[in-house]
């Protein structure tokens, strides 16, 4: 990863071109399946009401929501496989795993919030709050793929599984949504858009580079093994 | 003045003789031809016989009653031509029809047909007669009991002018032969809803001056045409009738389409009852043309408590199928209405909990993979686009009219028919498929517990971490101010 040099401040690069396509992957699939999904979910407010009458009527939205799940599911399979191929051939670490590290750093943070400790948690590539983030998408995400499968397919899955199956898939599905949406819309969005750091929004996804500063504030262990050189 | 006082006493008097005399039969008034005469017409069940066709007539009259007609003071022979007391030919007449005909003429040889055109009801006759029918005088005046019938001043309302002719059998003589009894039983127009109407308010352009002559291509085409005269007050009644599915085949020339008279009659039109003995009349109404489905409710568990136990609470035809405007019931829009029919009991506490059954059943159908996609149907139709595709709703796994109830059969005849009604619209469904649907129950401890539990964590889980995120931010906010 190479720095350049722009508005007068150090910039790292942070995000390859595949991750960036793949973020803007995650947000359309998303938006579309939480507009679709979630007011299947609430279908009784006016709102739901309302948007699911705008997109052309409940067969309409039922079907978006299946294709925007496939696509969905293709983007979060690629990144599973992109991810491990990339371990596997060294291109990088495994550096979303979650380790005791992370814990540490959470009490550690949270020692710093209420003045205990004079510096916040020095974290690696990744901080715990966004692999709390990956992880519960990621995780989410495929419990999301088998449920919405045995939705689309219940007279299959009833071939081989119990009836039962099906309204306990509509329950996890729909209140699984409900936590991912909190997490992405409620606590990412945040995080991203009103963070003192980086108010007004947190470009480094969609530019693919960082400045210096954030990165020795945010990521110091990583910045001080860029500015090492690569270990040969 | 005192002639005019003298006058009036002398008229009290003589008031008072008649009315004294009235009760008693007394034969010194009678002429004394029609006394001997009575020496055996009086007497108890003579009758005349007729060889030809084997029939009879009362030879009998009463003298009580022939004395205060307005014929009291005639001889018998005024009328019955050919007999004296001394002469008494027997077998005079072959037939009842000869007798009848006969009697006609002895009248007609006083009354002039200029005479009786004078009343607006014998014109007609006179008509008939001309086209070769031949009514009888003593089908509706009597024989031997007639009474005045002076222009109606007589009479105190048209009921009275009416009933004078309209008390006894008659006939009206439809193009197609058929017969219309136009006798009126009083008894019965006096019990019902409309006893205090006058007769001309609905049968239209009668009255004690006018009696035009109306002749109708069959009894059905009459029964049809008199039920416009209810729309004259029952305006509401009538144009919902109009977007009726009755009305529509009536209309498409069925004529056996009901109309107002075929439910509600004619002169015993009874006041709306919503006592049980007035709802299972209605379905007795109703019964007349859809007997095969009255069969089917009168075994259904609603049915049953109806006839049975004299169930106020069971729904009968018209709470589904409305009275006037009734719908199409095959229709996809009258589908879809179903389960808010059906809830207008069931999800009634006040109604349902004492049998032991569920007030929550609509709720739970409505929140349900099907009754979602019914209501967006229901609210598509209105703004979209109208969906062929027909949902399951409380009839399609219920039943309609022959629904019973979910404990009278055996829990795996109810599964092995849910299945079948399954396979319907998903016809690869196998016998697991059914449990896919909640059964109505809410997820509890003890039914559906899976789903139960997957609530509950997400319930208790969901809160804790959205406020540990937002703890997160404020902290890291909080922080970021306080170090600068």
């Amino acid at each position: 990863m190479k720095g350049t040099r722009t508005e007068g401040r150090w910039m790292i690069r942070r995000f390859s071109r595949f991750r960036i396509l793949e973020h803007w992957g995650i947000v359309l699939s998303t938006l579309v399946l939480f507009a679709t999904g979630l007011s299947q979910r609430f279908w009784h407010l006016d709102f739901s009401q309302w948007l699911i009458l705008k997109m052309g009527g409940i067969d309409n939205v039922r079907w978006i929501h299946r294709y925007a799940g496939v696509l969905f599911s293709l983007g979060l399979i690629l990144n599973v496989v992109v991810a491990v191929a990339g371990v596997v051939r060294g291109k990088w670490g495994p550096s979303m795993f979650i380790t005791k590290k992370d814990f540490t750093d959470a009490v550690e943070n949270i020692k710093y919030y209420f003045g205990l400790d004079d510096h916040p948690a020095k974290c690696d590539r990744y901080d715990y709050m966004e692999k709390f983030e990956y992880w519960t998408i990621l995780m989410g995400g495929f419990l999301m793929i088998v449920t919405g499968a045995v939705l689309w397919f219940p007279i299959l899955v009833t071939k081989i599984l119990p009836g039962e199956i099906i309204p306990a898939a509509k329950a996890l599905h729909s209140n699984e949504a409900l936590l991912i949406f909190l997490i992405n819309a409620l606590w990412h969005i945040i995080n991203a858009v009103f963070s003192p750091e980086v108010f007004p929004l947190d470009t480094s996804i969609f530019t693919g580079y960082i400045s210096r500063e954030r990165m020795a504030r945010e990521h110091p262990i990583e910045l001080a093994r860029i500015e090492e050189g690569p270990p040969e | 003045m005192i002639r005019r006082n003298g006058l009036a006493l002398c008229f009290a008097l003589v008031l008072l003789a008649v009315a004294s005399g009235a009760g008693l039969a007394r034969e010194s008034d009678l002429s004394s031809q029609a006394r001997k005469c009575l020496q055996c017409h009086a007497k108890e069940g003579i009758r005349a016989n007729f060889p030809e066709d084997g029939q009879s007539v009362p030879a009998r009259v009463v003298p009580a009653e022939f004395r205060v007609s307005v014929h009291g003071m005639l001889d018998c022979t005024a009328c019955h031509v050919g007999y004296l007391p001394e002469i008494h030919p027997k077998k005079r007449f072959r037939s009842r029809e000869q007798f009848r005909a006969a009697t006609t003429s002895a009248c007609r040889g006083c009354h002039s047909n200029g005479q009786i055109r004078g009343n607006p009801i014998h014109a007609n006759f006179l008509k008939r007669e001309s086209e070769g029918e031949s009514p009888v005088c003593t089908d509706c005046h009597q024989a031997h009991s007639m009474n005045a019938v002076s222009g109606g001043k007589i009479f105190s309302n048209e009921k009275q002018y009416c009933m004078s002719c309209h008390r006894y059998q008659m006939d009206m003589i439809c193009r197609n032969k058929e017969r219309i009894p136009l006798k009126v039983d009083l008894s019965e127009l006096e019990h019902f809803a409309h006893n205090k109407l006058r007769c001309s308010d609905c049968h239209f352009g009668f009255s004690q001056e006018e009696h035009p002559k109306r002749t109708f291509r069959s009894r059905r085409d009459y029964t049809i045409a008199s039920s416009e005269s209810c729309r004259r007050c029952h305006f509401d009644k009538y144009t919902k009738t109009l977007d009726s599915v009755h009305y529509a085949i009536l209309s498409q020339g069925n004529l056996d389409a009901p109309v107002c008279n075929d439910c509600h009659g004619a002169h015993g039109i009874a006041h709306v009852s919503h006592t049980v003995k007035g709802r299972v009349l209605t379905t007795q109404k109703c019964r007349k043309c859809h007997a095969q489905v009255y069969e089917m409710y009168s075994k259904s568990v609603h049915g049953k408590a109806l006839i049975g136990e004299q169930n106020q609470d069971v729904p009968i035809c018209i709470d589904c199928h409305t009275a006037h405007d009734i719908q199409n019931p095959l229709t996809l829009e009258y589908h879809e209405r179903i389960p808010q029919m059906c809830g207008n009991c069931h999800a009634n506490p006040a109604v349902v909990t004492k049998y032991g059954l569920s007030p929550d059943v609509l709720k739970t159908y409505l929140a349900d993979f099907h009754g979602v996609t019914l209501g967006f149907y229901k609210k598509q139709r209105e703004k979209l686009y109208k969906p062929a595709r027909p949902i399951a709703v409380c009839t399609d796994c219920h039943g309609t009219h022959s629904i019973t109830g979910a404990g009278s059969s055996s829990p795996s005849t109810v599964k092995a028919n849910l299945v079948k009604r399954c396979q319907k619209c998903h016809p690869a469904a196998n016998e697991n498929f059914p449990n896919a649907w909640m059964f109505h129950y809410k997820p509890s401890p003890s039914k559906h517990p899976l789903i139960f539990i997957v609530n509950a964590v997400y319930t208790i889980f969901l809160p804790i971490m959205v406020i540990g995120l937002i703890l997160q931010v404020l902290l890291h906010v909080w922080r970021y101010a306080v170090n600068r």
